[in-house]
């Protein structure tokens, strides 16, 4: 594999680490089967670049993304939990408007950022490659956000988030108002995911309204990959875990692109995050992600 | 024992065959990124393939052709840009606009060709057609829209309204459907949109038309064309005549089509990319549109759809189905 | 002071499976009662703590807390004034998080919850110092997740979460139920003592009669959705099991053949 090959992995690798981010707090913090992400991804893509291209700071432009992703959860958990709509159906429900919706904020299909202004623009004034400083300006990004996140989930609010997944009848006789926290929960994973579709469509030149497709796998692959390889008992750990699952998977993929001895192609991808995510699954010591609890025979 | 030796040279000998043939000594690389597999698209891959070989650069001995499709899903595009920018071929050609836009994200060197893509200004492959100036250049697929309303007003004189089927995630349709909407107008006819987002949404698409339209148009749009037969079928029983922007259309059940098909389009792509492969320099290389419009048409849907030609429409088709 | 007035209950109203779970249950509960309730399987004990504690909606009546007519109230907003054990060693605490972060979340019941770190070193010394009365030795295991422990080491640390804060009423549902005999008896001397140091209002639902009139100083049962019997203080003590199951028939009239009931 060349060495931009490889760093190209790394940087798709580390924009698909906030994915993961962000389905970890879905999946496994709040128990939230979200396949929103499918349509928060290029809602964020859709909202930076239309604002991009009429001149909108970039900052700006990608702090709307992810203010436009907490809105998409907010709406996915509100159908759960005050219209009781089951939570995969909800998300799913959001997946399907969004396509609409990001039809109509960009006007058209695809908006392209090439040549625009973009928060890695100043990357090109430096002396080394692009292909070698994004990946350095991603990595330092992904550690911020990973960092915050793990400082959050360790105070009291975070501590309450997670008790609403783990155990939401405990958490209520402990005065926690798990509705409003299923509502912040999901606003900040589609957050940290429409971000993420923000800087994609920042780094590779466009936002499409394709892009969402396939994006839930992708995060599960992260998630679940990561446990695989190392044992997530602390937070700290387990957002590591996704980071590290995020970019294993990539370089797979482009291992798999490279490897022509292998005559294996892109068309063979699909059965490839197929076969990986069923090994990650099986590999002793992994959690399930809907493994039900035991029950407690409660009577009278 | 000289056995043994003859039989361990053998062996290395196919060995370094083999390994050689894996790593082809060749003396050009062409790269070719496709966002999917489509008929259409592939047809233009055959076509720039068809012409590197015919001006001498031949798959497995003196080119190396590397090919990937993203399946949809433009992460992977990305990542096959970053591959193929990996590799240093002499030439990346990408077949559509995601493809292309993150292959030109991802080099300012290495030549690129882009194929089959409406609107390269609006896509920002270029930022003009004449003198493109840097290092990408390609092929459009720009129907000749004006042209082919005409077409439509040939076929049947009397239409005042024109239905148009597209899916309006395509970059490339949503700038025909503009197109059309501009130049209909001046044929005499209002353009009635119906909208298939995936192909098996166009039988409905094309349902919703009956009554409404006098006749059907189908722009190049990927999606609608891959269930063209659904379209056919409404226009046969509905005696609605449907017109298509390709001409592979027509032996699929258009009445007529004036224009070109996408294997012509790969070819004239594969004739640009010969001139870089001789040392060309993209910037300096216009992107081209295309030249050829050849009138097809077919008596069968004709009689199907309730349409006769005339003698003068007849006399200019290069090709009749009957 | 708690009050139940007329609660009713029923489940699946209007179908053939409905069920009556409550018919208008009037209680009283002064400041430091400590109330065992007892009752056949269906007899409404369940409902009527999860009624308590804001799990259900009563169908009519109404709750209150010290004075609060707590009825419309969902279980978090109740949260600072009713503390809760459940039957279910698994379902009072959170499996895969530390001992340490469950009695965090308990130490916030009741309070505004920020954005500080939720186990900080002073907390962490005070958790020790809590937990060493235990006598489990789990003191130097706070890192531990919870799932780690047995059933009977999970009770008790859920009796400590549960009175870490103030409250008006400590609800105690069949704690000792899921544990085998030795374990439940450490627990149940262990609800005892914290119970009497704190001074706390208690209700404790139980389907053994023999604990229901060793502990506490007073004895509700509950029959088909209402209050049959409130014994209390001298009334109560020197009660046998048979006495209560004679008090029983009086007042109802029947026959009880519950083998539960018989047999604890």
């Amino acid at each position: 594999m060349s060495q931009i090959a490889f760093l190209g992995a790394i940087e798709v690798g580390l924009l698909f680490a906030l994915v993961a981010l962000g389905v970890y707090l879905s999946f496994r913090v709040l128990q939230f089967p979200d396949l929103t992400v499918d349509g928060s991804f290029p809602l964020g893509a859709a909202v930076c670049a239309s604002l991009i291209v009429v001149e909108v700071n970039p900052y700006l432009a990608s702090l709307a993304a992810a203010l436009a992703g907490a809105c998409a959860g907010m709406v996915t958990a509100w159908l759960n939990v005050r219209l009781k709509i089951l939570h995969l159906l909800a998300s799913i429900l959001t997946m399907i408007a969004l396509y609409s919706i990001n039809l109509r904020i960009m006007g058209r299909p695809n908006i392209a950022l090439l040549g625009e202004t973009t928060v890695f623009s100043p990357l090109e004034n430096l002396d080394m490659p692009t292909y070698i400083a994004l990946p350095i300006a991603l990595f330092v990004l992904v550690i911020v956000v990973k960092l915050a996140l793990d400082w959050f989930l360790n105070s009291e609010v975070g501590l309450a988030m997670r008790a609403t997944g783990v155990n939401p009848r405990m958490a209520r006789a402990q005065g926690i108002h798990t509705n409003r926290y299923i509502l912040g929960g999901m606003a900040l994973s589609n957050a940290l995911v429409a971000l993420a579709g923000a800087l994609f469509a920042q780094s590779q030149g466009a936002a499409d309204v394709t892009l969402g497709v396939g994006v839930i796998v992708v995060g599960l692959a992260a998630v679940i990959g990561g446990e695989a390889v190392m044992t997530t008992a602390t937070v700290f750990r387990a957002t590591l875990a996704c980071i590290i699952g995020s970019i294993l998977y990539r370089l797979a993929v482009a291992g798999a692109l490279n490897a022509d001895m292998l005559g294996l192609k892109a068309q063979d991808l699909n059965l490839i995050t197929a076969v990986l995510v069923t090994l990650a699954m099986v590999l002793p010591g992994v959690r399930m992600p809907f493994r039900g609890k035991r029950k407690g025979g409660m009577t009278s | 024992m000289i056995a043994k030796r003859m039989g361990f040279a053998a062996m290395a000998a196919a060995v370094s065959l083999g390994f050689s043939t894996l790593s082809v000594a060749a003396d050009k690389h062409v790269a070719i990124t496709q966002i999917v597999e489509h008929p259409a698209l592939d047809a233009v891959r055959k076509g720039v393939k068809d012409v590197l070989a015919e001006a001498g650069y031949v798959e497995g001995k003196s080119l190396k052709w590397s090919y990937e499709s993203a399946q949809g899903n433009t992460a992977t595009a990305a990542q096959i840009a970053k591959k193929f920018v990996g590799d240093a071929p002499d030439v990346i050609v990408a077949i559509a606009t995601p493809s292309a836009q993150t292959v030109v994200a991802s080099t300012k060197t290495i030549p690129v060709v882009f194929s089959a893509i409406t609107d390269p200004i609006g896509a920002k492959l270029v930022s003009n057609t004449a003198h493109p100036g840097k290092n990408v250049t390609g092929f459009t697929d720009l129907s000749p829209i004006a042209a082919h309303m005409a077409l439509v007003k040939r076929v049947m004189p009397t239409a005042k309204r024109l239905g148009v089927i597209s899916n309006p995630g395509e970059v490339n349709s949503v700038s025909l459907v503009t197109l059309i909407e501009a130049e209909a107008p001046k044929a005499g006819m209002s353009v009635v949109l119906a909208a298939a987002t995936k192909s098996g949404e166009v039988l409905a698409a094309a349902r919703s038309l009956v009554g409404k339209v006098d006749a059907i148009y189908i722009p190049t749009d990927n999606t609608v064309i891959s269930a063209f037969e659904a379209v056919v079928k409404v226009g046969n029983e509905a005696d609605i005549p449907v017109l298509a922007g390709d001409t592979d259309s027509v032996k699929r059940g258009a009445v007529a089509a004036a224009g070109f098909n996408y294997y012509d389009i790969g070819r004239q792509t594969g004739q640009m990319v010969v001139k870089i492969l001789k040392g060309a320099n993209p910037g300096d290389m216009a992107v081209e549109g295309n030249a050829m419009t050849d009138l097809y048409l077919n008596m069968k849907s004709a009689k199907a759809q309730g349409v006769t030609f005339s003698d003068a429409l007849i006399s200019e088709a290069k090709d009749i189905i009957r | 002071m708690i009050e139940a007035r007329q609660i009713a209950v029923t489940f699946n109203a209007g179908t053939p499976m409905e069920t009556p779970a409550m018919r208008g249950i009037d209680l009283t509960i002064p400041e430091g009662d400590f109330v065992t309730v007892i009752g056949s399987n269906g007899a409404g004990k369940s409902t009527f703590l999860n009624a308590l504690a804001g799990e259900l909606r009563p169908d009519s009546g109404q709750i209150l807390i010290g004075e609060q007519d707590v009825t419309g109230w969902p279980t978090a907003k109740r949260a600072g004034l009713v503390a809760r054990v459940f039957q279910d060693p698994l379902g009072g605490s959170c499996a895969n998080l530390t001992i340490e972060e469950n009695l965090a979340l308990a130490n916030a019941r009741g309070k505004r919850r920020g954005f500080g770190a939720s186990v900080g070193t002073n907390l962490r010394d005070d958790f020790r110092a809590q937990i060493t009365r235990l006598n489990l030795g789990l003191e130097n295991r706070l890192g531990d997740r919870m799932e780690l422990l047995s059933g009977g080491q999970r009770q008790a640390v859920s009796l400590l979460m549960a009175a870490m804060q103030p409250m008006k009423i400590l609800l105690l549902d069949e704690h000792t139920a899921a544990l085998d005999p030795k374990t439940a008896a450490f627990v149940l001397e262990l609800t005892r003592e914290i119970v009497a140091e704190r001074g706390l209002t208690t209700l404790m639902v139980t389907h053994s009669m023999r604990q229901a009139l060793a502990i506490g100083n007073r004895t509700v049962m509950l029959h088909e959705g209402r209050v049959v019997l409130d014994v209390r203080d001298e009334e109560r003590e020197g009660l046998k099991v048979e006495d209560l199951l004679h008090m029983f028939e009086k007042v109802r009239g029947e026959e009880i053949d519950d083998d539960a009931l018989l047999l604890s």
